[in-house]
């Protein structure tokens, strides 16, 4: 590499060989450092309050009158629930073996489109035993599809207050 | 090891001719020089693009604590992480919090306490959450998080995109696999502590 820094006519050729040794060192370096450091993976969060009533009976809850949306996520299944007025929709596992989570995307479409116009607030719960765990991963879908549902036509347009309920502090809870 | 005398060495000994009669370029002397010159140009410009490639896509912000065998749940939601300093981490085979280990996972699912609680863990978030509330009410805080913590004092929620703040605000980063047993003594744990906020860490599809 060179610089032609105004040569005589006629005279020397008054080039300049530019030492690129340096810059290129820097360059690797800056390159090998920036590599290492890297965050490849991209981390989002999901954002949730502790609801429901808790096990611990000193801490004494104040019965809600409204009536709330509960999702109990099952090894099996997954429950839809009003509380006060009692009312279960059971959402089967697909025939693969997964759970149906377009039917409860729908179903959750379906409440916020009717009784939760004005409401964002939500419950899900995950119930989990010894012989039908339930993965941490299935609460997080439930979650994501929680937030996900939009009622473009509400006044209040998405569920923004998604809590995470034991599942015996659940709000409206299938007796099974 | 001894000593020899040096060997045939490239360019003194073994003249490689041919090489630098292909090299093309020539001496002062009018003799072929021996210097191959290489094009770097295009190493260069391929250097400049991938730094200002990877300084673009650099962040400078704390990065997650990682932990072997550590694997998020996959999600679509899409708000950013934000930094705190309450961190707990779920492992396969254990719960640490800021580093420290607290628990196994078999314990915590054998333990049939009443309380329904974790004691160790709450004996630390407890610890850690008066901490932060006495940071936040000195205000050793990021400027941007001052409205954050005045709206919460006003009992006014924030919005779906805007930051949390610290005060009461802890990160739970579990692995996929995790029994929800072990992640709803955690959320109770971390309620009766003081945290009613949690940020669960996912991955992006």
């Amino acid at each position: 590499m060179g610089a032609a820094v105004g040569a005589e006519p006629g005279g020397k050729s008054v080039n300049v060989e530019v030492n690129i040794v340096p810059f290129i060192d820097l360059m690797s370096c800056l390159t090998a450092f920036l590599l290492i450091t890297a965050a490849w993976v991209n981390i989002a969060q999901i954002n949730i309050q502790p609801k429901g009533k808790t096990r611990d009976t000193s801490d004494v809850q104040i019965d809600d009158e409204r009536i709330v949306l509960s999702v109990l996520v099952q090894a099996d299944r997954i429950w839809v629930g009003l509380s006060r007025v009692n009312e279960f929709q059971e959402i089967a596992k697909k025939p693969d073996g997964t759970q149906d989570w377009d039917k409860l995307e729908s179903t959750l479409k379906e409440h916020k489109a009717n009784l939760f116009k004005d409401r964002n607030d939500l419950e899900i719960a995950g119930e989990s035993t010894l012989q039908q765990p339930v993965k941490y991963q299935d609460i997080i879908q439930a979650m994501d599809i929680a937030l996900k549902v939009e009622c473009p036509a509400c006044p209040v347009r998405k569920f923004y207050d998604v809590g995470l309920s034991d599942p015996m502090g659940l709000s409206a809870r299938p007796s099974l | 090891m001894p000593v020899h005398p040096a060997g045939p060495r490239l360019f003194s000994s073994i003249k490689f001719k041919h090489l630098v009669r292909r090299s093309g370029s020539t001496s002062a002397a009018g003799t072929r020089a021996s210097n191959i010159s290489l094009n770097l140009t295009p190493f260069v410009d391929m250097m400049t693009i991938l730094v200002a490639f990877l300084l673009m896509v650099f962040s400078s912000s704390k990065l997650l604590q990682v932990q072997a065998g550590l694997e998020l749940p996959i999600a679509m939601a899409k708000g950013k992480l934000q930094d705190t300093e309450a961190v707990i981490i779920i492992t396969k085979s254990e719960i640490t919090f800021k580093g420290e280990m607290i628990a196994t996972v078999d314990s915590v699912l054998r333990d049939e306490s009443p309380t329904y609680r974790i004691e160790r863990l709450f004996e630390r978030l407890e610890a850690a959450a008066r901490q932060i509330k006495i940071d936040v009410e000195m205000g050793k805080i990021p400027k941007e998080l001052v409205t954050a913590c005045d709206d919460l004092k006003n009992n006014k929620r924030p919005g779906p995109d805007q930051p949390l703040c610290p005060d009461g605000l802890a990160i739970l980063q579990a692995d996929l696999v995790t029994d929800v047993r072990v992640i709803n003594k955690v959320v109770v744990t971390a309620k009766a502590a003081g945290f009613d906020n949690l940020l669960f860490a996912i991955k992006n599809k």
